[in-house]
């Protein structure tokens, strides 16, 4: 229960998978509590006895399966069997007794699947609760109408409008809620790719400053070799009784840094262990930009660039952050002339030595992924005298 | 150990952030009202369709139109805007509310009762952790008081069972998930505006770290001089072509010394010009301002860039030393080298000291990207970790 309660309170930091994981584990304790109440409540119900042992029954043993699929990593298949219990529970309860509590369970489960926060799943178990309450209450609403009630036609048209009206209600911010957080999400994989691409040209220094100092590279060094297989045994034990064991992993990590990475784990000659264990330690490279290279350099980042926040901190649109037209229009001939000057792309032989042409910048200026930095005034000026920024700057 | 998640935390998030959340607070105000409005035009439909009476109907809809125009004059009002939204966030809350709770006691029913649902999920658009305690305690409250204070409004017609505490107990079950739900949801939301901030922030020192590697390597640094020379040159022959008077040698001059001088200065001797327009040309210069160069730089690199649909929401985008299907083995060497090399002096950052860097891995996001187990491991022997690292690495790098 402390690790959970824990889980919740730091959920933010856990993989999609995990979480997922996480609601099916609240939404279980959620379930056994219901299945547990429905052995009290078993006295309003209409059903025989068997049925009243045998069905809280059955969704113990459903909930067992979905705690087990949970244990070996099914989670989209436990979070269905969870969905199919509270449903299941819904139509037992609304079935059984025709009391108002029971009705309160539609609410409940359209919640769960909302929980879930899946819109397909929300569409179509969704969709088919919030149906099969209208098609109950068209059916059965006689049962739930309250002695204060104006009348049944009255009470059941109040009943179905908020159904529906839940129902639409989550639907519609189920959409917006994935507009929004698809393109924040498209933003930020967008942005990650760019910082892969300074930590690129970052990391290909770095090399060129090692060669040129004529030192021996970091993973080829016996020392830091057997300070890695050190740690690596001492945490290894806290695992395994032969901690021991994970040496030749680590072996196995350094001899990949000078192979053809790829074409080991395309070789199908090669048995399947081996290639698994090349395909995962590939993203921790050491002499590649890999995720261990680009943390090591975001975790760098914290002692860097502590100048303050104004507003145009993040703004690389010239169009944005100058008001004046002579300022834009000098902004942008000290864009283009950086272009043109400034190393910034790699050489046919994957060094970075080269400039871009006054063609290559033309062609980055009209292109469609510019209008970032420059606007279409901007690029129609550049384009009208094109001659004179090749010429004099 | 007590976590402190935030501590390393870039500072100029917090600003940024705001501003994020502003943009979706705005729209998260309009479907809000877009709600409200139409669920009024249903709540009239209803009085008229139960001849409810003129007064019923007349004090129901003042009670809509009260909301509705608080929420106009709160979002036209642009001062502190971002304020303002939150202010009309919670009146808003709590006002559907209370128009749901005198629908109930001008409707004693069941089927009534459950418009405290259809109302949570209409304050449920906001997503947002004052409004979420609000909706969901107003919910309870409102709930559990309306059930064991006035039990006849769940009387059902041809039956005499009490059903009181089983729906007592129903609704405090169905709170409590739904605060789960909202909380997870809304962390989970508010982290997306942290990850988006944080990644801002992290690609100017990214661009920052570049320059400085570059520097180190080619041990040049941009010449301004050769720039403002060859923008002269530029704007006279621009001038000549267009026909207009050479406008652009004063703000080159001033960009020039902007570089040398104080602010002070330059407002006397450039009095033409306002403060904020030298801050404005500010980011022009070359050598003290960075702007320029960073835009430079991301313009370069910027380019041929896609994004396809799989990556969106792909849990290999995010960067860690704990990824899902990985190998237990894999996770403890790939989290030893990174270790290893915090302590290590390398070009652009020194070795950091063993407390620092227990520090940072206990109180940062890096405590999340590595094993739980092994990030314990670390934490409870990080001195065993230090000896290891000090008697091999002695005197290399």
């Amino acid at each position: 229960m402390k690790m959970i309660i824990n889980r919740i309170l730091n959920s933010e930091f856990l993989t999609f998978n995990e979480v997922l994981r996480l609601k099916v584990a609240i939404v279980t304790i959620f379930l056994f509590i219901f299945v547990f109440l429905s052995i009290p409540l078993s006295s309003f119900n209409n059903f025989t006895l068997d049925i009243n042992i045998f069905v809280p029954l059955g969704f113990s043993l459903l909930l067992i399966f979905t705690l087990l699929l949970m244990l070996f990593n099914l989670n989209r298949w436990a979070m269905h069997f969870s969905i199919y219990t509270i449903i299941g529970l819904t139509i037992y309860y609304v079935g059984g007794s025709n009391l108002f509590y029971g009705y309160i369970l539609f609410f409940v489960t359209l919640t769960v699947i909302i929980f879930y926060q899946d819109i397909i799943t929300y569409l179509l178990y969704g969709g088919a609760i919030t149906v099969y309450g209208v098609i109950y209450i068209v059916q059965k609403g006689q049962s739930i109408v309250g002695v204060n009630s104006s009348g049944p036609e009255v009470s059941s048209l109040t009943y179905q409008i908020i159904l529906i009206g839940f129902y639409v209600v989550f639907l519609i911010q189920f959409i917006i809620s994935d507009n929004i957080y698809e393109k924040m999400n498209n933003e930020w994989v967008r942005m990650n790719k760019v910082l892969e691409k300074y930590q690129d040209f970052s990391l290909e220094y770095l090399k060129e400053i090692t060669e040129e100092q004529g030192k021996e590279l970091l993973y080829k060094d016996v020392k830091f070799q057997q300070t890695i297989s050190e740690l690596s045994i001492f945490i290894n034990e806290f695992f395994e009784e032969k901690g021991e064991n994970i040496a030749e992993f680590v072996e196995f990590y350094f001899f990949l840094h000078d192979q053809n990475i790829e074409e080991i784990i395309e070789d199908k000659n090669v048995s399947v262990m081996t290639r698994k264990y090349a395909k995962e330690f590939r993203k921790y490279l050491m002499d590649d930009r890999s995720e261990l290279v680009s943390i090591l350099f975001n975790f760098s980042t914290l002692f860097k660039g502590d100048s303050g926040y104004d507003e145009k901190r993040y703004e690389y649109s010239l169009d944005k952050l100058f008001t004046n037209k002579i300022d834009k229009l000098l902004s942008l001939a000290i864009l283009y002339k950086y272009l043109k000057t400034e190393i910034t792309q790699y050489d046919k032989w994957g060094k970075i030595e080269r400039i871009l042409t006054h063609e290559e910048v033309t062609e980055l200026f009209v292109s469609k992924e510019f209008r970032e930095f420059i606007s279409f005034e901007q690029v129609n000026f550049y384009l009208d005298n094109q001659e004179l920024f090749e010429k004099y700057l | 150990m007590k976590q402190e998640t935030d501590k390393y935390q870039f500072p100029q998030l917090e600003i940024y952030k705001e501003s994020l959340e502003l943009a979706h607070l705005k729209r998260k105000t309009i479907i809000f009202n877009s709600f409200v409005f139409v669920l009024a035009g249903i709540v009239l439909y209803y009085l008229l369709q139960l001849d409810a009476g003129l007064d019923t109907i007349i004090s129901t809809m003042i009670m809509f139109v009260v909301l509705l125009v608080i929420n106009l004059a709160f979002y036209s009002y642009d001062q502190d805007h971002y304020n303002n939204l939150k202010i009309v966030m919670y009146i808003s809350t709590l006002g559907v509310y209370i128009i749901a709770i005198s629908l109930i006691f001008r409707f004693p029913t069941p089927s009534m009762f459950t418009a405290l649902f259809l109302t949570y999920a209409i304050t449920s658009i906001y997503q947002d952790y004052k409004a979420m305690i609000l909706s969901n305690s107003a919910l309870f409250i409102a709930g559990s008081l309306l059930i064991v204070r006035f039990p006849t409004i769940f009387e059902i017609v041809g039956t005499s069972d009490s059903q009181t505490f089983f729906i007592l107990v129903f609704l405090i079950v169905f709170v409590i998930l739904l605060s789960l739900s909202s909380y997870i949801l809304i962390k989970r939301k508010t982290f997306f505006y942290n990850q988006l901030a944080q990644i801002k922030e992290s690609e100017i020192r990214n661009i920052e770290l570049l320059l400085e590697i570059e520097k180190i390597k080619t041990g040049k640094h941009l010449d301004s001089e050769k720039y403002y020379e060859s923008l002269k040159i530029f704007s006279k022959e621009l001038s000549k072509k267009i026909g207009i008077e050479n406008v652009f040698d004063r703000k080159i001059e001033l960009l020039k010394d902007i570089k040398t001088l104080d602010i002070a200065d330059v407002l006397i001797k450039y009095t033409e010009y306002t403060l904020d327009e030298i801050n404005e040309i500010r980011y022009m210069e070359l050598e003290v301002q960075k702007k320029m160069s960073m835009i430079g730089i991301k313009a370069s690199k910027s380019y041929g860039i896609e994004v396809s649909r799989k990556e969106i929401f792909s849990e290999s985008q995010f960067k860690s030393f704990r990824h899902f299907g990985d190998a237990n083995y894999v996770k403890i060497v790939s989290f030893v080298v990174f270790y290893t090399l915090l302590k290590l002096d390398k070009p652009y950052l020194l070795e950091l000291e063993e407390s620092k860097v227990k520090d940072i891995l206990l109180n940062s996001e890096y405590f999340y990207r590595v094993d739980r187990e092994i990030i314990n491991i670390y934490l409870d022997n990080n001195e065993v970790f230090d000896t290891i690292v000090k008697d091999h690495m002695k005197g290399v790098r």
